[in-house]
Order: structure tokens, then C-alpha cells, then sequence
């Protein structure tokens, strides 16, 4: 089983500039997560929960604070922190299997290794015979099992997921969701998961940090003490459902949680019809 | 460790299978039909040139007839002469445009990923590239002589401006999701340019290059017509010293028909290179 890491965030602070003036993303952010634990962040677009995760991964630097993974504070990205972004961003140019072969890329393992390690995941996300298969002849769903098995491969401490279900129908999320659950139950790793889906959150988290917006900071940290796998018809599911809803009071959230951002990398050809 | 057995039982995966469906609102015609819808206006026009020959409509001496160009050029095969030019005509491309697409490569990845070199070099590039090839000419005669030297520079001249620029744009043009993935995996500078700017702007790249190759032909032709004793430019303007328009006709004939040749072979290699972007096709 992958070592699993310890998450601790302390009084993280970011600011960007915006118009000249540095305005603040993220305030006072403190969240200490356990080895092997599943955080769900939900809140509403711009409370800088991307932000959050791409502070965690090592895309943005400059922040106040610590982030420290296993006594480490993180500098820059690692192979120990893998990350699945809402579009897969695999490259079109590659295989299915060459592009989860990426994250091995830099890895000490002899090739051999390589392919076997490559294959485990392939099956493991359940894309067996896909191998060769180039990313336009996949579905979106495929797309996201092939980026989460690239995100596995070398066998990272903490997955972190910026909503990457979101742009799916809701069959193929839900399935998903599932999916995501068994490999977590499987990997035995670390997740972070951002979403704008407060039931994907309940169903998937132990625990659900409610984000409020300008700055970013956390309003409150929601318990869900529910045995998987999790009946999203029950109760006891419902009443956390709405008790996280109600963190976004009047209900002008709903509407704002609805919102999906657009795909960034799309652009095709047209022609007219005749 | 990974286990393949799932800790709890999976519906069946509600997902589609691969392959997207064809667009239904572009009607496409069979490939046969697109091949005659291809020659309807070809035919068109060689049907309009018979009739104009024939009933006179230009005097005979400046458009002969299809019949007569046919015979010019049967005669320039028989005797050699077609296949010499063109040959000629044939290397000077292949030289011109190999010394020009490794520049124009050379310098479109420079300005791609360097802004220092982009903001010494790109004005200067630019202002090159503005004179047309023609315009280099009395100054590269002067300086270079009338041999090959002269032809080989113009047609690198004219290959290396539009790969150079497609480049550029190609590279500029990766989306920066990507260098983040590269980021993520800790690639090297080298990693990040072979395996990821490169491939990504190998579409950009190849545009260029199928410009080149057009752009080559047409500049060789140009400066065969002003400055040369072979070739098929040279075919032409000898055909038209001697006023011999049969002569003229069918070497424009064979200079349409290896630029449409060269350019249907690049679209041929692409569709191999370039397997993975279908979806945009």
C-alpha cells in the first residue's frame, strides 16, 4: 500500500494582484488532514478553493503560512502530489497508455516496472483494452479514468481533485463517484476533492470543508460519520446534505453551485451546413 | 497494493462507446462523387478553352488549342527536354526548401520560446520577410551570381518566412494546461520541448510547411522566368521568345500539375502524422 501523507495547512494566506492592488484569495486557511483521510472542499465559484489545490500541488508559489506535507512544506511541484484538473489534459498526441506512462516519466523504476505499473492502473480504473486508443476516441468519462490513473501511477501521498467529474452528465458522475471511492478504499491515499456538488461531497468525504467567498476563508468543517458505500436515498444522507446546503443560506448558492465552468480546450473547425 | 477486485459491486459502466459519430449536419459526398465534383470545373474550363480555340474567339497564334498543346507536350517528353527542365526545376525545390525549412524551423522555435531572441530577431524577420522574393532579385544577382546558388537562396527565402511564422504561432498556441501537466511531472527543459511544445505545435508546424513547399514552387518558377537558362520557368519564357504558345501552354500544364502533386503528397503524409487530431478533421 502507498504511503499515505499528513496534510497540514497553517494560516495560509495568498493574495493576488488585482488592478495593481494586492487583494486577498485566501485568508487564514487551517486544516490539518489525516493519512488516508477524504476531504471534500465545496463552497461557491471564487472562494479560491482552485486556488487552494493548485497552493497544495505547487502550481502557485508565494503564499503565507505553511503548507507542510509530512513535516515538509512544500516548495514547487512533486511526484508525491498528483493532481486531476476538471479537463483530462491528456495529450492528444499520445496513447492512452503512453500518456499514463507520463507520470512515470521521471520515476527511478527500470522499464520493466514501468510497463507493469502502467497496466495495474489502466485496469485498475477500468480501461482495460483501451491501451492504444488515442484521447479523441475516448469519452469524457474515459478521458477523466485515464488522468486519474496518470495521477496514480507513480504512487503519489495525496490526490488532490479539482472537480473532476464536473463537466459529465450526471450518470456518468455518479459512476464515477463510485469508482473514485473504491480506488480510494483500494490506494489507501490521501484525497482532496473540490467540487461544486455538495452531494458528490457528502458521498465521497469524511469530512466536508465549506468555503465562503472574498476573501476565501472557511466558514465551517461538516462531519460525515456514514459507513461506505453511502446510500445518497437515506436519511441520515440528506439531513448532511441540507445541513451543508444551509451553510450557503438563502439558497442564492444553489444557483451559483450550478454554474460549471467551460471547458477551457475547446476549439474545432466548423463549416456551414451546406 | 493493487488488487483488481472491487470492494463493492459496479453497475455497468453507462458510458459510450468510442468513436464520435460523424457530424450529421455537414453532408459529405462518397469519395467517388467528390472526386467528379472535384473535376467538374477543370472540365469545365478545358471545355471553354476547346470552344475558344476552335471558333476562334483568340487568335490562334496566342491560345492554341488543347489538342496542340498536347502535341507540345508529347514532342518536349519525346525529346528529353520536359524531363530535363523539370528536373532542374525538381532539385532546386528540394534544396531550397530543405535549406528553408530547417531556418524557418530554427528561427520559429527561437521566437516561439525565447522573448529576448523574439525581441531582437522578429522585427528585422519581419521586415525580410515583407520584400517579396522578386524584390531580393537584382540585389542577389549582383551579389550571388545567375548559378544555383541564386535560386537555392530565393526559394529558402520564400519556404523559410511562412514555416518560421507557423512555428512560432504553433508553439504559442500549446495550451499552458499542458506545460502545467509537464510541470507536475517534473520534466526537464528537454522533456518539456520534445514531449510536449513540440508535439503540440507539430499542427502549426506542418502548416507551414505545406505553405513552403507551395510558396518554393512558385518562387523557383518566378525567378526561372527572370533568371535562368533551364528549368521550366525558362521553358516558358523560351516558348514565348519564340513564340511557340503551345510550348508555353503546356509548361504551365506540368508546373499546376506537380504543385497540386507536391501539396496532395503533404496532405497525404499529415493525415499519417497527425492521426491523433480525427476530431478536428
Amino acid at each position: 500500500m502507498a504511503h499515505a501523507a499528513t496534510l497540514d495547512i497553517r494560516n495560509l494566506g495568498k493574495l493576488y494582484p488585482v488592478s495593481g492592488e494586492p487583494k486577498p484569495v485566501l485568508e487564514n486557511i487551517s486544516l490539518s488532514i489525516k493519512p488516508g483521510e477524504f476531504v471534500s472542499i465545496v463552497g461557491a465559484s471564487g472562494c479560491g478553493k482552485s486556488t487552494l489545490l493548485r497552493l497544495i500541488i505547487g502550481l502557485e508559489q508565494d503564499y503565507q503560512g505553511e503548507i507542510v506535507l509530512d513535516g515538509q512544506r512544500i516548495i514547487g511541484t512533486s511526484l508525491n502530489r498528483g493532481i486531476v484538473f476538471q479537463e483530462h489534459r491528456l495529450f492528444p498526441w499520445l496513447t492512452v497508455e503512453q500518456n499514463v506512462g507520463l507520470g512515470l516519466l521521471n520515476s527511478d523504476q527500470s522499464p520493466a516496472q514501468r510497463k507493469k505499473a502502467i497496466q495495474e492502473h489502466i485496469d485498475l480504473v477500468g480501461l482495460k483494452g483501451f491501451e492504444t486508443a488515442y484521447p479523441y476516441q475516448l469519452s469524457g468519462g474515459m478521458g477523466q479514468r485515464v488522468a486519474i490513473a496518470r495521477a496514480l501511477v507513480n504512487r503519489p501521498e495525496v490526490l488532490l481533485l479539482d472537480e473532476p467529474f464536473g463537466a459529465l452528465d450526471a450518470l456518468t458522475r455518479n459512476y464515477l463517484q463510485q469508482e473514485l471511492q473504491r480506488i480510494w478504499e483500494q490506494e489507501g491515499i490521501t484525497m482532496i476533492l473540490v467540487t461544486h456538488d455538495v452531494e458528490e461531497a457528502v458521498y465521497l468525504g469524511d469530512r466536508i470543508v465549506v468555503m465562503q467567498p472574498r476573501p476565501g476563508r472557511i466558514k465551517r468543517i461538516v462531519d460525515v460519520p456514514l459507513a461506505r458505500p453511502r446510500d445518497r436515498g437515506s436519511y441520515e444522507f440528506a439531513a448532511i446534505k441540507e445541513d451543508v446546503l444551509q451553510e450557503f443560506g438563502d439558497g442564492k448558492l444553489a444557483a451559483d453551485l450550478s454554474v460549471r465552468r467551460p471547458d477551457p480546450v475547446s476549439a474545432g473547425e466548423w463549416h456551414f451546413a451546406w | 497494493m493493487l488488487t483488481q477486485q472491487p470492494l463493492l459491486p459496479l453497475p455497468t459502466a453507462p458510458e459510450p462507446v468510442a468513436a464520435r459519430p460523424a457530424r450529421r449536419w455537414q453532408w459529405r459526398w462518397p469519395v467517388g462523387e467528390r472526386v467528379l465534383i472535384a473535376l467538374v470545373f477543370p472540365l469545365g474550363l478545358l471545355l471553354l478553352w476547346a470552344l475558344a480555340a476552335r471558333n476562334e474567339w483568340v487568335a490562334p497564334q496566342i491560345l492554341p488549342s488543347p489538342a496542340t498543346v498536347l502535341a507540345a507536350l508529347s514532342e518536349l517528353a519525346q525529346s528529353g527536354d520536359l524531363t530535363r527542365n523539370a528536373l532542374v526545376s525538381f532539385w532546386r525545390v528540394i534544396d531550397g526548401f530543405a535549406l528553408g525549412a530547417v531556418l524557418g524551423l530554427l528561427l520559429g522555435i527561437g521566437f516561439g520560446l525565447s522573448s529576448l531572441f523574439r525581441d531582437y530577431v522578429y522585427p528585422l524577420f519581419k521586415a525580410i520577410a515583407q520584400v517579396p522574393v522578386l524584390g531580393w532579385l537584382p540585389f542577389l544577382i549582383l551579389l550571388l551570381g545567375m548559378e544555383e546558388a541564386l535560386k537555392v537562396v530565393l526559394v529558402a527565402k520564400a519556404v523559410m518566412v511562412p514555416v518560421a511564422i507557423n512555428t512560432d504561432q504553433g508553439i504559442r498556441s500549446v495550451p499552458a494546461q499542458y506545460l502545467e501537466v509537464a510541470r507536475i511531472y517534473g520534466f526537464s527543459r528537454w522533456q518539456l520541448l520534445t514531449r510536449v511544445i513540440l508535439p503540440g505545435a507539430l499542427p502549426g508546424i506542418w502548416n507551414g510547411v505545406r505553405y513552403g513547399l507551395t510558396n518554393a514552387w512558385l518562387a523557383l518558377v518566378a525567378v526561372e522566368l527572370l533568371a535562368s537558362s533551364e528549368g521550366l520557368g525558362f521553358l516558358i519564357v523560351y516558348g514565348r521568345q519564340l513564340y511557340q504558345l503551345d510550348v508555353v501552354l503546356a509548361a504551365v500544364v506540368i508546373i499546376g500539375g506537380v504543385g497540386f502533386v507536391l501539396d496532395k503528397l503533404l496532405s497525404l503524409i499529415e493525415q499519417r502524422l497527425l492521426r491523433w487530431r480525427r476530431d478536428a478533421f
